[in-house]
């Protein structure tokens, strides 16, 4: 099976927009799907890897969200803004994940990189993403929850509270406290 | 205030770093002037701000640094779905044998409009849709297509060509009564910098 959108005849797909090729998989047109796939699995991933704590278990998710992905596409409204509803169908699916398993954080441990001459800079700016990193490992597994699905997968309150079975004004809450711990973690970083 | 998780840091001038983050959650509504008018209150919103910016610069990071997937781990995504065929409604073809039944799926006849566009350079088929009783023959259907065109090319010339290309296939290969092609030119797509490696 050559897929269509890497085929050579079709090579403007990379550049073709979300909207045309949601309608397009909509349709049934599984060349199309597989240009999104490429397009927003990366994504996908790092996010999924970074609320499972697990890269092997985030590409089991990501998988399994585009199989639902492509089911659910002709209900999708606005093909425009499919990737913050992939986005929502991850989340949905590593939440699902987390509630049937015991956490096993196997991340890597984030290092620092060897003394290359890099700009002060990106140096500056890679050791405050790594004291993040660690700052976001250690909050506790709800709050780390409500911190991602917010800044990362851009939900609302209520799309979070919806998700955790928890109210808004508690979700409101454990976003206070994250983003509070990680703020105090990160001093010496701001 | 309920006891939390992590210890509250109070700032000098009386507030916590919780009650500023609930500030900054609730979209900095209602508006606090004790808060807004004190610099160490603003300057700890900058941090938190920051730090809220900060994941999601660690996520486009974690991208950089991610290993791609395996090839296999897209062919399991592609093989799957590709088992669940949208065929959708069954067309009838003409037979001179009554008791023979022909028929040609919708989503055949998709396929074969998508490949009448892809075949027309600049034009990219979105939406293929055949309104009308498709499922009795001579009944009138009308189809309906979007496309993206490339960006710089006449939607009038394109369209036409789509529309007379699309006109000519399905009269050829199946035996809908068609009545009208409407082309709906919905998007631009740019052409790919001809420097760039395929990926």
């Amino acid at each position: 099976m050559v897929p269509r959108g890497t085929d050579e005849t079709n090579a403007p797909w990379e550049d073709v927009s979300d909207g045309t090729l949601v309608a397009r998989a909509s349709d049934g047109d599984v060349g199309a799907f597989e240009t999104l796939v490429r397009r927003h699995a990366p994504l996908m991933r790092a996010y999924a890897a970074r609320m499972l704590g697990s890269v092997s278990a985030a590409d089991d998710v990501v998988q399994d969200s585009f199989l639902l992905a492509w089911k659910a596409l002709p209900t999708l409204h606005d093909p425009a803004a499919v990737k913050a509803w992939l986005m929502k169908i991850t989340s949905r699916q590593a939440l699902t994940r987390l509630r049937g398993r015991t956490v096993d954080r196997s991340l890597p441990v984030e290092r620092a990189v060897g003394p290359e001459t890099e700009p002060e800079s990106i140096v500056i700016r890679n050791a405050q993403l790594r004291a993040l990193a660690s700052a976001l490992e250690a909050v506790s597994e709800d709050q780390r929850q409500c911190w991602l699905l917010r800044e990362v997968a851009g939900l609302s309150y209520d799309q979070i509270a919806q998700e955790l079975c928890i109210s808004p004004s508690t979700v409101r809450g454990k976003l206070a406290r994250a983003r509070a711990s990680i703020y105090a973690q990160m001093k010496g970083w701001r | 205030m309920a006891v939390t998780e992590n210890a509250p840091t109070t700032l000098d001038c009386g507030k916590t770093i919780e009650e500023l983050s609930a500030y900054l959650a609730a979209g900095r509504t209602p508006p606090d002037p004790d808060i807004d008018r004190c610099p160490e209150c603003l300057s700890a919103l900058d941090g938190l701000d920051h730090v809220a910016q900060l994941s999601r610069e660690l996520i486009i990071r974690d991208i950089g640094l991610q290993l791609a997937p395996p090839e296999s781990w897209i062919t399991t995504i592609i093989t799957n779905i590709a088992q669940d065929v949208r065929s959708g409604r069954s067309l009838p073809l003409r037979h001179d044998n009554p008791a023979v039944t022909l028929s040609v799926t919708e989503g055949a006849v998709r396929a074969l409009v998508w490949s009448v566009g892809d075949a027309i350079d600049g034009v990219v088929i979105g939406r293929c849709r055949i309104d009308g009783d498709a499922e009795t023959l001579d009944a009138p259907v009308q189809v309906t297509i979007t496309a993206s065109i490339l960006w710089g090319r006449s939607p009038q010339d394109l369209s036409e060509l789509l529309r007379s290309r699309v006109h000519e296939a399905l009269r050829k290969h199946t035996d809908l009564l068609v009545t009208a092609v409407n082309i709906v030119i919905d998007d631009l797509h740019k052409a790919s910098p001809e420097s760039e490696d395929p990926a």
